[in-house]
């Protein structure tokens, strides 16, 4: 087994990242969107667990700790605006959901 | 109750009656006049108090200080003040009884009666200022009540032009006199009116003609004086006790008063203008009278006239010369001989209007003295009292006018007989016109179906009648005043040995030639003969079918100083106007339009990139952080 670098870790948290973030931009889909979003989340946790392991410090950890806390808020939140978006306008594409334009 | 204390309720009641009246009794006209005129008997009361029991005082509260500069709130009760505190509040309350038959009929009679408050709370207060900041806050409430009350009738286009004419003509006076007050803050380091006695008493070397002159200026808007005239005959828009109360015997008089009040401002060279300025006034009031055919605008002229007499007066006999230690000898001649003639004034001109209202009023609101003509049966009561009035107002013997203008007279008899070549003659035009007027409306036969139906008001329009007809009759001898208020009338210089027979028989010449030429004028004859000399039938003026040239030049007269002003606000200052509101909207309206246009603009685009759509903003959101990345890298 061949023992992963720290650049090797942050390759994939970039990859992830770029995944996440072309899912945002792309789709049609609020909640293809709202999982994009936690991709990148999840890429930056990445990158700080990496970050902490290679300096050995506590650092990176403690942000992680906050970022899951607050990312389980979020999806809370979100999936309730994305259940009540549904069933006010009976749709969830986000180019139908123009009314703040039109 | 110290007397600084009622005159401080004197103040107060008449501004408290306004507001009562503003706030709880504007659709109860009834109670309204009967709060006012209740305030009104107080004022007099207090006033008749503060006046005969020869209480003097002055009082002063610092009201605002504005850095250095304090301005008090004060009373200066001097015999000046008396005199001129009890003929406000006699004239005032006269108006106010009458008022109640005149104005019986009115809708808005509450806001008539919270007017007159207004009036009498404003003008009570220039009597009793003791400083000149606090007359000049005063002087501007007249102003303003004046404006009210002369736009009475409002739907009347013509009140309203009349209103803002007398509001505009009084500030450009006004502009002067609050420069003639800063200037004077600014020289002699204080306005209060005691001060400043005290200050020329000892001498004070400063010695500015600007000041009394700047002053004055108030006065030739506020009394009517030759150039600012102009507003006072349109005024007779408000109702006639408002033209009898403000428009002739206070409201105009103040300008006289002040003039009286900061006496000790004064320096020669400006006293010689006052007086040729007064005189000049006197002349040509008289001379317009002289065509008028409304008889309110006769006696409105006829008040012109006799504002006139009285600013001469002052101008006349106040100072005497200049020691060479730059001290100026003050004497109250002047001021003795115009406050003299102010009160009689007072009580004969409120006497021809409130009996020409009694006419109009009587004549169902007719106003043109051609279409009356024997009223002397149908109103006798009217007809007694206005030929005393007259009587007053040409000087015969012994009824009021006789004495104040037999005092002018020899005042100008002593100082300058050109002034009294100009006086005297002025004197015989009073007696022409006011003859005129009497023999027109009262004697003869009616020439209207109104004067045929003419009937007489009713008590309280009688009463204010008597009284004043008892004033103007008996005003004229001092020796009957009471002692606390003859104080300022004997000053008032006694003519003696050969002036004294010129003077008197200069006077009665020229009352018996205007008088009789008046009476051969418009004898029922030439009335009936210019009647039918015009094609029309329409009531012509004697003097204007015989002696046409004669009237033609009196009316240019009249109107040449309203052409003169429309030509000057229509042709210079109107283009001005336009030439600075193009400039405006060049300049600051430029710059102003394109700052705006450009913040317009930014918004335009700005618009551009809110599409609605979530995708396209996650784009810009790339290209920030993009914009981000590239600054932090140190590329941009």
């Amino acid at each position: 087994m061949i023992a992963a670098t720290l650049n090797a870790y942050l390759g994939l948290s970039a990859v992830l990242f770029a995944i996440g973030f072309l899912g945002v931009l792309l789709r049609r889909n609020a909640l293809v969107i709202f999982m994009g979003l936690e991709l990148m989340l999840v890429a930056a946790t990445l990158a700080l667990v990496a970050f902490s392991r290679f300096n050995a410090t506590m650092d990176g950890d403690v942000f992680v700790f906050f970022i899951l806390t607050v990312a389980a808020a979020e999806v809370a939140v979100g999936l309730a605006i994305v259940v009540a978006l549904f069933r006010r306008s009976g749709t969830i594409q986000v180019n139908e959901l123009d009314s703040l334009k039109n | 109750m110290t007397p600084a204390r009622l005159a401080f309720l004197l103040l107060a009641a008449p501004l408290a009656s306004a507001g009562a009246t503003a706030c709880f009794l504007r659709r109860r006209g009834r109670a309204a006049a009967a709060l006012s005129v209740g305030v009104a008997a107080l004022i007099l009361a207090g006033a008749l108090w503060l006046g005969f029991s020869g209480v003097r005082f002055e009082a002063d509260r610092e009201w605002l200080s504005l850095g250095g500069l304090v301005v008090s709130f004060g009373f200066k009760f001097d015999d000046l003040a008396a005199l001129m505190l009890v003929i406000v509040a006699l004239v005032g309350f006269c108006v106010h009884v009458f008022s109640l038959g005149y104005m019986s009929g009115d809708a808005a009679k509450a806001r008539y009666f919270a007017g007159l408050s207004v009036f009498m709370f404003s003008m009570t207060g220039i009597v009793l200022a003791d400083n000149l900041f606090m007359m000049f806050i005063f002087w501007e409430l007249v102003g303003f009540s004046s404006w009210l009350l002369i736009n009475h009738w409002h739907e009347r286009p013509a009140a309203c032009a009349a209103a803002k004419k007398a509001f505009i003509t009084n500030r450009v006076g006004d502009f002067g006199f609050l420069l003639g007050i800063l200037m004077c803050y600014w020289i002699r380091g204080t306005v209060n009116l005691t001060d400043l006695a005290v200050q020329t008493s000892s001498g004070f070397a400063s010695y500015s003609r600007a000041i009394p002159l700047l002053l004055f200026c108030g006065a030739i808007g506020k009394s009517a004086q030759l150039p600012l005239q102009v507003w006072l005959p349109d005024a007779m828009e408000g109702p006639t006790p408002v033209s009898a109360l403000i428009h002739a015997a206070t409201m105009v008089a103040a300008g006289i008063y002040m003039l009286c009040r900061i006496q000790v401002l004064m320096v020669p060279q400006a006293l010689d203008v006052i007086a040729w300025v007064g005189t000049a006034t006197a002349l040509y009031g008289a001379l317009c009278a002289v065509t008028q055919r409304d008889i309110k605008k006769v006696l409105a002229y006829s008040t012109i006239s006799q504002l006139g007499y009285m600013v001469a007066a002052f101008g006349l006999g106040s100072v005497e010369h200049r020691l060479e230690s730059g001290e100026i000898v003050l004497v109250a001649a002047g001021v003795g001989a115009a406050m003299f003639h102010l009160t009689t004034h007072a009580f004969f001109k409120a006497l021809l209007f409130l009996g020409s209202g009694s006419v109009i009023h009587g004549c169902s609101h007719e106003q043109d003295i051609f279409r009356m003509g024997g009223l002397a049966r149908r109103m006798r009561f009217t007809f007694v009292t206005f030929t005393v009035a007259v009587a007053a107002i040409v000087g015969l013997p012994f009824f009021a006018g006789f004495f104040s203008k037999e005092a002018i007279l020899a005042l100008a008899f002593s100082r300058n007989r050109a002034i009294f070549a100009v006086l005297a003659f002025t004197a015989g035009l009073t007696a022409f016109y006011m003859l005129r007027l009497w023999r027109l409306a009262f004697l003869g036969r009616p020439r209207s179906d109104s004067a045929e139906h003419a009937h007489e008001g009713g008590f309280s329009m009688r009463a204010p009648l008597a009284v004043l007809a008892a004033l103007a009759a008996a005003g004229g001898f001092t020796t009957l005043y009471p002692r606390a208020l003859a104080g300022i009338v004997d000053w008032a210089l006694e003519p003696e040995g050969a002036a004294r027979v010129a003077v008197l028989s200069t006077s009665l010449a020229v009352l018996v030639a205007g008088g009789a030429l008046a009476l051969i004028l418009y004898s029922s004859a030439a009335i009936g003969r210019a009647g039918a000399a015009a094609a029309d039938n329409f009531l012509r003026d004697p003097l204007e079918s015989g002696f046409p040239v004669i009237f033609g030049a009196l009316v240019t007269l009249r109107d040449s100083f309203d052409t003169a002003y429309g030509y000057y606000i229509e042709k210079v200052q109107q283009r001005f106007a336009m030439l600075l509101n193009f400039v405006d909207l060049l300049g600051i309206g430029g710059l102003m339009r394109s700052l705006a246009g450009l913040v317009g603009l930014t918004g335009l685009q700005a618009r551009a990139l809110h599409v609605g759509r979530l995708n396209v903003y996650v784009f810009w959101f790339l290209a920030g952080v993009a914009v981000l990345w590239a600054f932090a890298a140190g590329i941009l």
